[in-house]
């Protein structure tokens, strides 16, 4: 093998990637259609709260409606005076959403308050009626109990968890697993997206490559596995390219907007009156407040190795798809198997965030197709066991080696197969006479 | 010295023995033909001798080297199946190639420059070649395959598809490549394009090599055996003739081989009594023809003869 001629390829592969319209747009936008995303979802959520269902009350205890007024206001009605065929005329009516009878019985525990409505209202409106009833009836309840008020206090109490992660080295830390569990997801989801997105991209350039007709030429000057390593190499150093700079732009975006948003609140603060400011927040805003908790570089490296490691095996898988192919509607036999593997990892990776360490998360992280999407997820939540890393680092490694061996084969005789895509059976006898 | 030499080579794939147990030399400074109808393996030996396929058996030298990525850069292959990156501009994808044969950067570039030049195309280094017409990019493929400047050549079917003009500048470039003493090897199916160019052949038939020497010597052992007829009038006469084979027949022209001896005269004599003659020649026999008496009749498709 070559070194020069698999870095002719290499350069030729990156370079003429690199400055194509079509790739500088999708870096760019990319991030950009992802902002825009997250910013519909908050949009839509925000949006959502602001429209109450209005629920009648028909209070026939007429000491209930009080109490859940003080509550809110504005989800309950007070209309105690109506009978209940004017209520359902009401919803029928779509004049409320629902109406909710209230009587002695359910103060003394004897019966359970009935939600009647023409339609269900969802789960969040249903969990809030029931916390609210049940807040508004126990405290009516205590009331008349006529308890002392160390037991009222009892029944107020109210706990926020608050967590510590305690490190190996024995220093306590804060817990950052809220957002440690977003970075292992945003990891996975990027690996999940690399393999797919450039595994395309490559089953795309081998088969231009035939249809082109080009490749005769190529083989003429280029040992096949020469070309299939400078292509994988280029493809590669274009994904770590466009990685480097979506992840320096996030950093320096987050680097950005932690101390902004300090200053712009700090401004805010200074124009108070003196004596608030200074009873309140003597320093200013910190704005170590805004910014995100620090990333591991070894977190970082290890993103790398994943990525890396599981571009190439599955990136070796798709190069042969291409060349076994005539044409990009016939690569559906082949990719759709390879794909399983990786939704499966997409699948036990919303395991993962719930339970890092379970039993379908430890094996997941050492199938070495499921690897790098699983194990990058763990590491970033949980204190992996180094002897599981290597073990999949290892595996991996081994894996690449016997996909790489078989690609080669398939692409040193597809790429000079045209006019024809092959099925499976002809693939292995390809196999066997590469 | 042979530059090329191929020896007792064998190819299969699955059950089908694309090339079986050819032989053949190719000396230094001449055009060579490898004749054949489609499918007959041609290609496929083509692709040994550029180290693109490994034969399964028997050896081929190239400048008395075993064929190897080493031998890749001493040959210049145009395939059959041509073509280019077409969102690749014009020059850096000619770089790019004479680079791949193992020239430096600033080699290529001059010699990209001047081949350019000589064709006329200067003006078309930073177009992509997907803007380019057919004809231009057929001229792109030329200098690909003649950059480096290698002493053997190889064109595989080099008229399939080109236009006049292409292919009357590829006869002149290669017989210009053959007078300054570089060897050059091509295939076609077409005989009749190769009788003015070729100094030896080699024919192809079912993957073997059945006929192989020098074109004159090659002619003149089958003798003048062959009449060129050309008339006006009735043609039904031809088919009454006895043991003889008609090719190339059309309302007012044949080429008639004469076998077992049949009497030319007799055929002139039966000919001016249906037709007025202009033209009754006594000649070799074409190309087709010596392939048809070499192979047998029976043995080939005449359809895959154009």
């Amino acid at each position: 093998m070559s070194l020069r001629q698999i870095l002719l390829v290499l350069k030729r592969e990156y370079i003429t990637r690199i400055r194509s319209k079509a790739f500088i747009l999708a870096t760019l936008l990319i991030p950009l259609g992802m902002v825009v995303f997250f910013g519909i979802v908050v949009g839509i959520s925000l949006w959502d709260s602001d429209t109450e269902q209005t629920i009648g009350i028909a209070d026939r205890t007429e000491v209930l409606y009080p109490r859940l007024q003080e509550i809110a206001s504005e989800r309950y009605q007070n209309l105690s005076d109506l009978a209940e065929d004017s209520l359902q005329a009401l919803v029928q009516g779509e004049e409320i959403d629902g109406f909710i009878v209230l009587e002695e019985t359910h103060i003394e525990g004897q019966k359970d308050p009935e939600y009647i409505s023409s339609g269900s209202g969802g789960l969040k409106l249903q969990n809030t009626l029931r916390t609210d009833l049940r807040e508004v009836i126990r405290n009516e309840r205590l009331a008349r109990a006529d308890v002392s008020e160390d037991v009222q206090k009892i029944y107020e109490s109210d706990i926020t968890l608050t967590t510590t992660k305690l490190t190996e080295s024995g220093e306590e830390t804060e817990d950052d697993t809220g957002f440690l569990t977003i970075v292992g997801f945003i990891m996975g989801a990027i690996i999940f997206g690399a393999i797919s997105g450039y595994g395309g991209l490559i089953t795309r350039s081998v088969i231009e490559e035939k249809t082109n007709r080009i490749i005769e030429v190529i083989a003429s000057s280029v040992k096949p596995i020469e070309l299939l390593f400078g292509k994988l190499a280029g493809i590669g150093a274009l994904a770590l390219t466009q990685m480097t700079f979506w992840i320096a732009s996030l950093l320096g975006f987050a680097a950005a907007a932690g101390p902004l948003a300090g200053i712009f609140l700090s401004e805010q603060m200074s124009n108070m009156p003196e004596t608030a400011q200074t009873a309140q927040a003597p320093q200013g805003i910190d704005p170590e407040m805004f910014s995100i908790p620090a990333i591991e570089t070894s977190l970082i490296i290890y993103f790398a190795i994943f990525f890396i490691l599981g571009y190439l095996i599955y990136a070796s898988i798709f190069a042969a798809i291409g060349s076994a192919v005539d044409s990009e509607a016939d690569t559906q036999q082949y990719v759709l198997p390879v794909m399983v593997p990786i939704f499966v990892a997409y699948i036990i990776m919303f395991q993962t965030m719930n339970n890092p360490d379970g039993t379908l998360s430890v094996i997941g992280s050492l199938i070495p197709f499921c690897t790098p999407i699983v194990m990058i997820t763990r590491i970033a939540i949980t204190d992996v066991p180094f002897w599981q890393i290597s073990l999949s680092i290892l595996l991996m490694i081994g894996t690449f080696l016997g996909t790489m061996w078989l690609s080669a084969k398939i692409y040193s005789v597809g790429i000079l197969s045209y006019g024809k895509s092959t099925n499976w059976k002809e693939l292995m006898k390809w196999v066997r006479q590469g | 010295m042979a530059v090329i030499e191929v020896k007792n080579i064998s190819k299969s794939f699955g059950d089908t023995r694309a090339v079986d147990n050819v032989s053949f030399e190719i000396p230094k400074g001449r055009i060579f033909g490898l004749l054949g109808p489609n499918g007959a393996g041609k290609t496929t030996a083509i692709r040994i001798i550029n180290h693109i396929l490994i034969a399964d058996s028997g050896t081929v030298t190239i400048n008395g080297y075993p064929v190897s990525s080493k031998t890749q850069s001493m040959i210049g292959y145009m395939p059959e199946e041509r073509g280019l990156y077409k969102k690749m501009r014009v020059g850096e994808q000619l770089i790019y190639l004479a680079q791949l044969k193992g020239l430096s950067y600033e080699e290529s570039k001059k010699k990209i420059r001047y081949w350019l030049d000589r064709f006329e195309a200067a003006a078309w280094f930073d177009k992509k070649v997907g803007e380019l017409s057919k004809g231009m990019s057929q001229k792109i493929q030329f200098i690909a395959t003649i950059a480096h400047n290698p002493d053997i050549y190889i064109f595989d079917e080099p008229f399939s598809g080109l236009d006049p003009i292409n292919s009357e500048m590829l006869k002149e470039i290669v017989i210009e490549l053959r007078d300054n003493g570089n060897t050059i090897l091509f295939s076609t199916h077409r005989m009749e394009q190769v009788e003015q160019m070729c100094d030896d052949i080699c024919l192809f038939n079912n993957g073997k090599a059945v006929l192989n020497g020098k074109l004159r010597e090659i002619k003149q052992r089958y003798g003048k055996n062959t009449i060129n007829i050309e008339f006006e009038g009735d043609d039904a006469f031809l088919d009454e003739l006895q043991d003889v084979r008609i090719n190339n027949r059309s309302a007012n022209y044949a080429e008639i081989r004469v076998l077992n001896g049949q009497s030319m005269q007799e055929i002139l004599k039966k000919a001016m009594n249906h037709a007025e003659i202009y033209k009754f020649e006594r000649v070799e026999p074409s190309l087709t023809e010596i392939f048809i008496s070499t192979v047998g009749e029976d043995n080939i498709n005449p359809k895959e003869l154009s």
